[in-house]
Protein backbone atom coordinates (compact mmCIF):
# COMPACT_ATOMS: atom_id res chain seq x y z
CA UNK A 1 0.00 0.00 0.00
CA UNK A 2 2.77 2.47 0.99
CA UNK A 3 4.72 0.88 -1.84
CA UNK A 4 2.15 1.40 -4.26
CA UNK A 5 1.50 5.17 -2.81
CA UNK A 6 5.23 5.84 -3.05
CA UNK A 7 5.53 4.78 -6.53
CA UNK A 8 2.60 6.27 -7.95
CA UNK A 9 3.41 9.98 -6.64
CA UNK A 10 6.96 9.36 -7.98
CA UNK A 11 5.29 8.54 -11.30
CA UNK A 12 3.12 11.04 -11.77
CA UNK A 13 5.56 13.41 -10.11
CA UNK A 14 7.82 12.95 -12.87
CA UNK A 15 5.12 13.10 -15.73
CA UNK A 16 4.07 16.21 -14.67
CA UNK A 17 7.26 17.54 -13.92
CA UNK A 18 7.99 16.91 -17.51
CA UNK A 19 4.45 18.25 -18.81
CA UNK A 20 5.67 21.58 -16.82
CA UNK A 21 9.20 21.82 -18.21
CA UNK A 22 7.37 21.63 -21.47
CA UNK A 23 4.60 24.18 -20.62
CA UNK A 24 7.48 26.67 -20.16
CA UNK A 25 9.38 26.24 -22.53
CA UNK A 26 6.96 26.12 -25.58
CA UNK A 27 3.69 26.69 -24.15
CA UNK A 28 3.49 29.54 -22.70
CA UNK A 29 3.72 33.03 -24.35
CA UNK A 30 7.16 35.10 -23.04
CA UNK A 31 6.57 38.00 -21.07
CA UNK A 32 6.62 41.19 -22.99
CA UNK A 33 8.50 43.59 -20.10
CA UNK A 34 11.10 40.70 -18.75
CA UNK A 35 11.30 38.18 -21.79
CA UNK A 36 12.59 35.18 -21.64
CA UNK A 37 13.82 35.17 -17.46
CA UNK A 38 10.66 35.06 -16.42
CA UNK A 39 10.27 32.05 -17.27
CA UNK A 40 11.93 31.10 -14.22
CA UNK A 41 9.31 32.63 -12.44
CA UNK A 42 7.07 29.00 -12.99
CA UNK A 43 9.69 27.25 -11.03
CA UNK A 44 10.38 29.60 -8.48
CA UNK A 45 6.60 30.16 -7.35
CA UNK A 46 6.28 26.56 -6.99
CA UNK A 47 9.60 26.04 -4.90
CA UNK A 48 8.27 28.76 -2.73
CA UNK A 49 5.44 26.87 -2.05
CA UNK A 50 6.90 23.09 -1.36
CA UNK A 51 9.57 24.92 1.21
CA UNK A 52 6.68 26.73 3.58
CA UNK A 53 4.58 23.78 3.43
CA UNK A 54 7.32 21.90 4.24
CA UNK A 55 8.28 24.16 7.47
CA UNK A 56 4.78 24.43 8.69
CA UNK A 57 4.77 20.15 8.18
CA UNK A 58 7.74 20.44 10.63
CA UNK A 59 6.06 22.58 13.33
CA UNK A 60 3.10 20.71 13.29
CA UNK A 61 5.22 17.22 13.49
CA UNK A 62 6.69 18.80 16.91
CA UNK A 63 3.57 19.48 18.13
CA UNK A 64 2.18 15.46 17.47
CA UNK A 65 5.19 14.61 18.32
CA UNK A 66 5.42 16.21 21.77
CA UNK A 67 1.84 15.44 22.11
CA UNK A 68 1.55 11.64 21.45
CA UNK A 69 5.55 10.61 22.04
CA UNK A 70 5.27 8.24 19.18
CA UNK A 71 8.83 8.18 16.90
CA UNK A 72 6.96 8.58 13.55
CA UNK A 73 6.23 12.18 14.13
CA UNK A 74 9.90 12.77 14.68
CA UNK A 75 10.93 10.74 11.47
CA UNK A 76 8.46 12.72 9.32
CA UNK A 77 9.29 16.05 10.97
CA UNK A 78 13.09 15.59 10.62
CA UNK A 79 11.98 14.35 6.80
CA UNK A 80 9.66 17.26 5.82
CA UNK A 81 13.04 19.94 7.04
CA UNK A 82 15.09 17.93 4.63
CA UNK A 83 13.11 18.23 2.13
CA UNK A 84 11.96 21.70 2.66
CA UNK A 85 15.64 23.17 3.39
CA UNK A 86 16.48 21.66 -0.33
CA UNK A 87 13.01 23.83 -1.89
CA UNK A 88 14.25 26.50 -0.01
CA UNK A 89 17.49 26.56 -1.37
CA UNK A 90 16.19 26.50 -4.83
CA UNK A 91 14.08 29.47 -4.14
CA UNK A 92 16.96 31.44 -2.90
CA UNK A 93 18.87 30.53 -6.33
CA UNK A 94 15.95 30.95 -8.89
CA UNK A 95 15.02 33.96 -7.39
CA UNK A 96 18.93 34.94 -7.80
CA UNK A 97 19.01 34.12 -10.92
CA UNK A 98 15.83 36.38 -12.19
CA UNK A 99 17.28 39.08 -10.02
CA UNK A 100 20.39 40.00 -11.62
CA UNK A 101 19.33 40.60 -15.44
CA UNK A 102 15.59 42.29 -13.81
CA UNK A 103 17.09 44.44 -10.90
CA UNK A 104 20.65 43.84 -11.90
CA UNK A 105 21.56 42.44 -8.80
CA UNK A 106 21.76 39.33 -7.20
CA UNK A 107 20.32 39.87 -3.94
CA UNK A 108 18.31 43.15 -2.88
CA UNK A 109 17.31 43.06 1.20
CA UNK A 110 13.79 43.29 0.08
CA UNK A 111 11.27 41.92 2.81
CA UNK A 112 10.21 38.80 1.14
CA UNK A 113 14.03 37.71 0.34
CA UNK A 114 15.16 38.55 4.15
CA UNK A 115 12.38 36.53 4.98
CA UNK A 116 13.12 33.98 3.19
CA UNK A 117 17.11 33.76 3.45
CA UNK A 118 15.97 34.00 7.35
CA UNK A 119 13.90 30.69 7.20
CA UNK A 120 16.49 29.02 5.52
CA UNK A 121 18.99 30.07 8.61
CA UNK A 122 16.25 28.77 10.67
CA UNK A 123 16.11 25.70 9.17
CA UNK A 124 19.50 25.44 8.69
CA UNK A 125 19.88 25.57 12.40
CA UNK A 126 17.24 22.73 13.21
CA UNK A 127 19.53 20.28 10.64
CA UNK A 128 22.86 21.26 12.53
CA UNK A 129 21.12 20.36 15.58
CA UNK A 130 19.92 17.01 14.08
CA UNK A 131 23.50 16.49 12.53
CA UNK A 132 25.60 16.92 15.18
CA UNK A 133 23.54 15.09 17.84
CA UNK A 134 22.87 11.48 18.57
CA UNK A 135 19.09 9.47 17.46
CA UNK A 136 18.28 9.87 21.08
CA UNK A 137 14.28 10.37 21.74
CA UNK A 138 16.00 13.62 24.16
CA UNK A 139 17.47 15.04 20.57
CA UNK A 140 13.98 14.16 19.03
CA UNK A 141 11.94 16.64 21.80
CA UNK A 142 15.17 19.71 21.38
CA UNK A 143 14.63 19.50 17.29
CA UNK A 144 10.62 19.52 17.95
CA UNK A 145 10.95 22.61 20.61
CA UNK A 146 13.24 24.15 17.65
CA UNK A 147 10.68 23.88 15.12
CA UNK A 148 7.74 24.96 17.09
CA UNK A 149 9.65 27.93 18.14
CA UNK A 150 10.71 28.88 14.98
CA UNK A 151 7.42 28.48 13.46
CA UNK A 152 5.86 30.98 16.36
CA UNK A 153 9.11 33.12 15.07
CA UNK A 154 8.19 33.46 11.43
CA UNK A 155 4.84 35.98 11.88
CA UNK A 156 7.36 38.39 13.60
CA UNK A 157 9.73 37.79 11.37
CA UNK A 158 7.89 38.74 8.32
CA UNK A 159 6.08 41.94 10.38
CA UNK A 160 9.73 43.44 11.27
CA UNK A 161 11.24 42.75 8.03
CA UNK A 162 8.39 44.36 6.11
CA UNK A 163 8.18 47.33 8.26
CA UNK A 164 12.10 47.91 8.20
CA UNK A 165 11.86 47.94 4.21
CA UNK A 166 8.98 50.10 4.21
CA UNK A 167 10.28 52.21 6.55
CA UNK A 168 13.69 52.40 4.38
CA UNK A 169 12.20 51.40 0.86
CA UNK A 170 14.43 49.48 -1.72
CA UNK A 171 15.24 50.60 -5.07
CA UNK A 172 12.77 47.98 -6.30
CA UNK A 173 10.12 46.95 -3.54
CA UNK A 174 7.69 45.87 -5.71
CA UNK A 175 7.80 42.61 -7.71
CA UNK A 176 5.62 40.63 -10.44
CA UNK A 177 3.23 38.44 -8.44
CA UNK A 178 0.84 35.90 -9.10
CA UNK A 179 -1.92 38.51 -10.10
CA UNK A 180 0.58 40.03 -12.84
CA UNK A 181 -0.14 36.88 -14.88
CA UNK A 182 -2.67 38.56 -17.52
CA UNK A 183 -2.73 35.58 -19.91
CA UNK A 184 -4.70 32.26 -19.25
CA UNK A 185 -1.77 30.34 -20.55
CA UNK A 186 0.40 31.28 -18.34
CA UNK A 187 -1.84 30.68 -15.26
CA UNK A 188 -1.82 27.14 -16.62
CA UNK A 189 1.90 26.62 -17.03
CA UNK A 190 1.79 27.81 -13.18
CA UNK A 191 -0.81 25.63 -11.92
CA UNK A 192 0.67 22.91 -13.88
CA UNK A 193 3.83 23.69 -12.39
CA UNK A 194 2.29 23.28 -8.91
CA UNK A 195 0.71 20.46 -9.35
CA UNK A 196 4.45 18.83 -10.47
CA UNK A 197 6.49 20.13 -7.62
CA UNK A 198 3.98 19.22 -4.53
CA UNK A 199 3.60 15.54 -6.12
CA UNK A 200 7.34 15.55 -6.68
CA UNK A 201 8.31 17.05 -2.92
CA UNK A 202 5.52 14.52 -1.60
CA UNK A 203 7.87 11.82 -3.32
CA UNK A 204 10.62 12.87 -2.13
CA UNK A 205 9.55 13.29 1.35
CA UNK A 206 7.47 9.89 0.94
CA UNK A 207 11.24 8.30 0.59
CA UNK A 208 12.94 10.37 3.42
CA UNK A 209 10.26 9.02 5.51
CA UNK A 210 10.99 5.50 4.97
CA UNK A 211 14.55 5.79 5.26
CA UNK A 212 13.86 7.33 8.80
CA UNK A 213 11.53 4.94 9.55
CA UNK A 214 13.94 2.01 8.78
CA UNK A 215 16.38 3.65 10.36
CA UNK A 216 14.61 3.96 13.87
CA UNK A 217 13.58 0.11 13.70
CA UNK A 218 17.30 -0.94 13.18
CA UNK A 219 18.07 1.46 16.38
CA UNK A 220 15.18 -0.12 17.97
CA UNK A 221 16.69 -3.60 16.74
CA UNK A 222 20.09 -2.71 18.29
CA UNK A 223 19.10 -1.25 21.30
CA UNK A 224 16.93 -4.34 22.01
CA UNK A 225 19.79 -6.72 20.84
CA UNK A 226 22.21 -4.85 23.35
CA UNK A 227 19.45 -5.44 26.23
CA UNK A 228 19.61 -8.85 25.76
CA UNK A 229 23.21 -9.26 25.52
CA UNK A 230 23.10 -7.24 29.35
CA UNK A 231 20.77 -9.66 30.55
CA UNK A 232 22.54 -12.49 28.83
CA UNK A 233 26.24 -11.87 30.30
CA UNK A 234 24.45 -10.75 33.59
CA UNK A 235 22.83 -14.80 33.77
CA UNK A 236 26.30 -15.95 33.05
CA UNK B 1 7.56 30.66 44.48
CA UNK B 2 10.24 29.19 46.92
CA UNK B 3 12.05 26.96 44.21
CA UNK B 4 11.81 30.49 41.87
CA UNK B 5 13.82 32.44 44.46
CA UNK B 6 16.01 29.49 45.47
CA UNK B 7 17.47 29.05 42.12
CA UNK B 8 17.40 32.23 41.30
CA UNK B 9 19.35 33.08 44.63
CA UNK B 10 21.50 30.20 43.88
CA UNK B 11 23.13 31.60 40.54
CA UNK B 12 23.49 35.21 42.16
CA UNK B 13 25.45 34.37 44.68
CA UNK B 14 27.03 32.09 42.63
CA UNK B 15 28.15 35.32 40.42
CA UNK B 16 28.33 37.11 42.91
CA UNK B 17 31.79 35.03 44.65
CA UNK B 18 33.14 34.33 41.16
CA UNK B 19 31.94 37.51 39.23
CA UNK B 20 33.33 35.34 35.89
CA UNK B 21 29.96 35.64 33.50
CA UNK B 22 29.46 39.66 34.76
CA UNK B 23 32.94 40.45 33.96
CA UNK B 24 33.34 38.42 30.66
CA UNK B 25 29.92 39.83 29.18
CA UNK B 26 31.39 43.49 30.38
CA UNK B 27 34.81 42.75 28.64
CA UNK B 28 33.12 40.74 25.57
CA UNK B 29 31.06 43.87 25.12
CA UNK B 30 33.94 46.41 25.04
CA UNK B 31 35.49 44.52 22.71
CA UNK B 32 33.06 43.77 20.16
CA UNK B 33 32.70 47.60 20.49
CA UNK B 34 35.98 48.71 19.70
CA UNK B 35 36.22 45.48 16.90
CA UNK B 36 32.83 47.53 15.69
CA UNK B 37 34.39 51.20 15.24
CA UNK B 38 38.08 49.37 13.68
CA UNK B 39 36.06 47.42 11.20
CA UNK B 40 33.74 50.74 10.03
CA UNK B 41 35.76 53.08 10.13
CA UNK B 42 35.91 56.48 11.53
CA UNK B 43 33.25 57.96 9.35
CA UNK B 44 31.23 54.52 9.35
CA UNK B 45 30.51 54.86 13.22
CA UNK B 46 29.27 58.39 13.74
CA UNK B 47 25.83 59.45 14.72
CA UNK B 48 22.79 57.23 16.46
CA UNK B 49 22.39 54.86 13.33
CA UNK B 50 25.96 53.39 13.75
CA UNK B 51 25.90 53.40 17.58
CA UNK B 52 22.74 51.97 18.01
CA UNK B 53 23.92 49.12 15.45
CA UNK B 54 27.08 48.29 17.83
CA UNK B 55 25.06 48.47 20.99
CA UNK B 56 22.80 45.53 19.65
CA UNK B 57 25.92 43.93 18.11
CA UNK B 58 27.01 43.52 22.09
CA UNK B 59 23.92 43.18 23.41
CA UNK B 60 23.87 39.58 20.51
CA UNK B 61 27.56 38.18 20.85
CA UNK B 62 27.58 38.95 24.68
CA UNK B 63 24.39 37.32 24.99
CA UNK B 64 25.35 34.46 23.21
CA UNK B 65 28.94 33.55 24.82
CA UNK B 66 27.12 34.33 28.04
CA UNK B 67 24.48 31.89 27.61
CA UNK B 68 26.60 29.37 26.51
CA UNK B 69 28.93 29.73 29.71
CA UNK B 70 26.88 29.55 31.68
CA UNK B 71 25.20 26.52 30.31
CA UNK B 72 28.26 24.80 30.32
CA UNK B 73 28.93 25.81 34.17
CA UNK B 74 25.63 23.62 34.88
CA UNK B 75 27.39 20.65 32.95
CA UNK B 76 30.07 20.31 35.22
CA UNK B 77 30.05 17.66 38.30
CA UNK B 78 26.43 16.87 37.06
CA UNK B 79 24.57 20.17 38.60
CA UNK B 80 22.56 19.98 35.62
CA UNK B 81 21.08 16.81 36.68
CA UNK B 82 20.56 18.16 40.68
CA UNK B 83 18.43 20.88 39.60
CA UNK B 84 16.54 18.84 36.59
CA UNK B 85 16.21 16.10 39.80
CA UNK B 86 15.33 18.88 43.01
CA UNK B 87 11.93 19.19 43.73
CA UNK B 88 11.17 22.37 41.75
CA UNK B 89 9.20 22.06 38.42
CA UNK B 90 10.88 22.90 35.23
CA UNK B 91 8.96 26.15 34.20
CA UNK B 92 9.97 27.46 37.12
CA UNK B 93 13.33 26.30 36.68
CA UNK B 94 12.82 28.14 32.99
CA UNK B 95 11.68 31.41 34.82
CA UNK B 96 14.95 31.73 37.59
CA UNK B 97 17.64 30.90 34.62
CA UNK B 98 16.26 33.34 32.64
CA UNK B 99 16.22 36.14 35.50
CA UNK B 100 19.40 35.12 35.96
CA UNK B 101 20.36 35.42 32.06
CA UNK B 102 18.73 38.73 31.82
CA UNK B 103 20.30 40.36 35.45
CA UNK B 104 24.11 39.48 34.23
CA UNK B 105 22.95 40.85 30.54
CA UNK B 106 21.78 43.63 31.86
CA UNK B 107 24.74 44.70 33.75
CA UNK B 108 26.90 44.05 30.89
CA UNK B 109 24.53 47.08 28.81
CA UNK B 110 24.79 49.07 31.68
CA UNK B 111 28.55 49.15 30.67
CA UNK B 112 28.33 48.98 26.86
CA UNK B 113 25.91 51.94 26.93
CA UNK B 114 28.37 54.12 28.90
CA UNK B 115 31.28 52.98 26.42
CA UNK B 116 28.95 53.41 23.30
CA UNK B 117 28.23 56.95 24.76
CA UNK B 118 32.16 57.65 24.97
CA UNK B 119 33.49 55.86 21.88
CA UNK B 120 30.39 57.57 19.29
CA UNK B 121 30.68 61.09 21.04
CA UNK B 122 27.36 61.01 22.44
CA UNK B 123 26.07 62.66 25.65
CA UNK B 124 25.18 61.57 28.98
CA UNK B 125 21.26 62.85 28.87
CA UNK B 126 17.84 62.26 29.10
CA UNK B 127 17.60 60.49 25.53
CA UNK B 128 19.99 57.97 27.13
CA UNK B 129 16.69 57.28 30.03
CA UNK B 130 14.81 56.81 26.89
CA UNK B 131 16.79 53.18 25.15
CA UNK B 132 16.16 52.03 28.71
CA UNK B 133 12.74 50.27 28.09
CA UNK B 134 13.86 49.28 24.72
CA UNK B 135 17.08 47.45 25.75
CA UNK B 136 15.39 46.18 28.88
CA UNK B 137 13.07 44.51 26.59
CA UNK B 138 15.73 43.12 24.10
CA UNK B 139 17.19 41.72 27.37
CA UNK B 140 14.25 39.68 28.55
CA UNK B 141 13.24 38.49 24.76
CA UNK B 142 16.89 37.29 24.62
CA UNK B 143 17.15 35.70 27.80
CA UNK B 144 14.37 33.70 26.98
CA UNK B 145 15.34 32.57 23.82
CA UNK B 146 18.89 31.78 24.71
CA UNK B 147 17.63 29.87 28.46
CA UNK B 148 15.41 27.47 25.75
CA UNK B 149 18.11 27.39 23.54
CA UNK B 150 21.29 26.50 25.80
CA UNK B 151 19.13 23.81 27.49
CA UNK B 152 18.26 22.30 23.30
CA UNK B 153 22.02 22.21 22.40
CA UNK B 154 23.81 22.34 25.95
CA UNK B 155 24.01 18.06 25.77
CA UNK B 156 24.82 18.02 22.09
CA UNK B 157 28.23 17.30 20.17
CA UNK B 158 28.87 21.24 19.77
CA UNK B 159 26.83 23.21 22.25
CA UNK B 160 28.89 25.97 21.85
CA UNK B 161 29.01 26.32 17.75
CA UNK B 162 25.21 24.94 18.09
CA UNK B 163 23.90 27.99 20.45
CA UNK B 164 24.38 30.34 18.51
CA UNK B 165 23.29 29.25 14.94
CA UNK B 166 19.95 28.43 16.47
CA UNK B 167 19.98 32.00 18.38
CA UNK B 168 20.81 34.58 16.31
CA UNK B 169 18.66 33.96 13.36
CA UNK B 170 15.14 33.83 16.13
CA UNK B 171 16.53 37.37 17.20
CA UNK B 172 16.47 38.59 13.81
CA UNK B 173 12.81 40.63 14.22
CA UNK B 174 13.55 41.73 17.45
CA UNK B 175 17.00 42.59 16.73
CA UNK B 176 15.52 44.84 13.44
CA UNK B 177 13.38 46.23 15.71
CA UNK B 178 15.45 47.05 18.77
CA UNK B 179 18.36 48.94 16.59
CA UNK B 180 15.68 50.96 15.05
CA UNK B 181 14.12 52.09 17.78
CA UNK B 182 17.31 52.57 19.88
CA UNK B 183 18.46 54.83 17.07
CA UNK B 184 15.55 56.63 16.87
CA UNK B 185 15.69 57.37 20.79
CA UNK B 186 19.27 58.75 20.09
CA UNK B 187 18.59 60.74 17.09
CA UNK B 188 16.26 62.71 20.21
CA UNK B 189 12.63 61.03 18.64
CA UNK B 190 10.03 60.22 21.40
CA UNK B 191 9.62 56.46 22.59
CA UNK B 192 5.71 57.38 21.61
CA UNK B 193 7.05 58.04 17.73
CA UNK B 194 8.59 54.41 17.76
CA UNK B 195 5.38 52.43 18.75
CA UNK B 196 5.65 50.06 15.65
CA UNK B 197 9.11 49.20 16.60
CA UNK B 198 8.60 48.55 20.40
CA UNK B 199 5.04 46.71 19.36
CA UNK B 200 7.60 43.88 17.58
CA UNK B 201 9.82 43.58 21.16
CA UNK B 202 6.90 43.40 23.20
CA UNK B 203 5.54 40.87 20.67
CA UNK B 204 8.82 38.85 20.60
CA UNK B 205 9.14 38.70 24.28
CA UNK B 206 5.51 37.44 24.85
CA UNK B 207 6.13 34.34 22.34
CA UNK B 208 9.60 33.73 23.36
CA UNK B 209 8.53 34.00 27.41
CA UNK B 210 5.57 31.93 26.86
CA UNK B 211 6.68 29.12 24.44
CA UNK B 212 9.67 28.70 27.01
CA UNK B 213 7.84 28.78 30.07
CA UNK B 214 5.75 25.60 28.27
CA UNK B 215 8.57 23.82 26.67
CA UNK B 216 11.57 24.08 29.10
CA UNK B 217 9.71 20.80 30.62
CA UNK B 218 10.38 19.15 27.46
CA UNK B 219 14.01 19.61 26.77
CA UNK B 220 14.94 19.84 30.47
CA UNK B 221 13.84 16.11 30.88
CA UNK B 222 15.70 13.33 31.12
CA UNK B 223 15.08 9.93 30.18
Amino acid sequence: MKRALTTGLGASGSALLLAALGMVFLYVPTEATQGIVQRIFYFHVPCAWIAFVSFALVAICGIFYLWLDQQVWDDLGYAAAEVGMVFCTLVLITGSLWAKPIWGAWWTWDSRLTTTLILWLLYGGYLMLRAMSEDTAQVARYAAVVGIVAALDVPVIVVSVRLWRTIHPAVLVTRQGGHGLEDPRMVATLLVSIAAFTLFAAWLLMLRFATLRTRTRLNELARHLALNELSRRGEE
Amino acid sequence: MAGLSAVLLKDLKLELRSGQSTIALVALSLLILVVLVFALGNEGVRGPEGAAGALWVALVFAGTVGATKALLAEGENGCLRGLVISPVDRATLFAAKMMAAAIFMAIAEIAAVALMVLFFNLEFDARLARIVPILALGIVGFAALATLLAAVSGRTRAADLLMPILAVPMFVPALIAGVKASAGVLAGRPLSGLQAWLGILVAFDIIFVVSGYLLFEQVARED
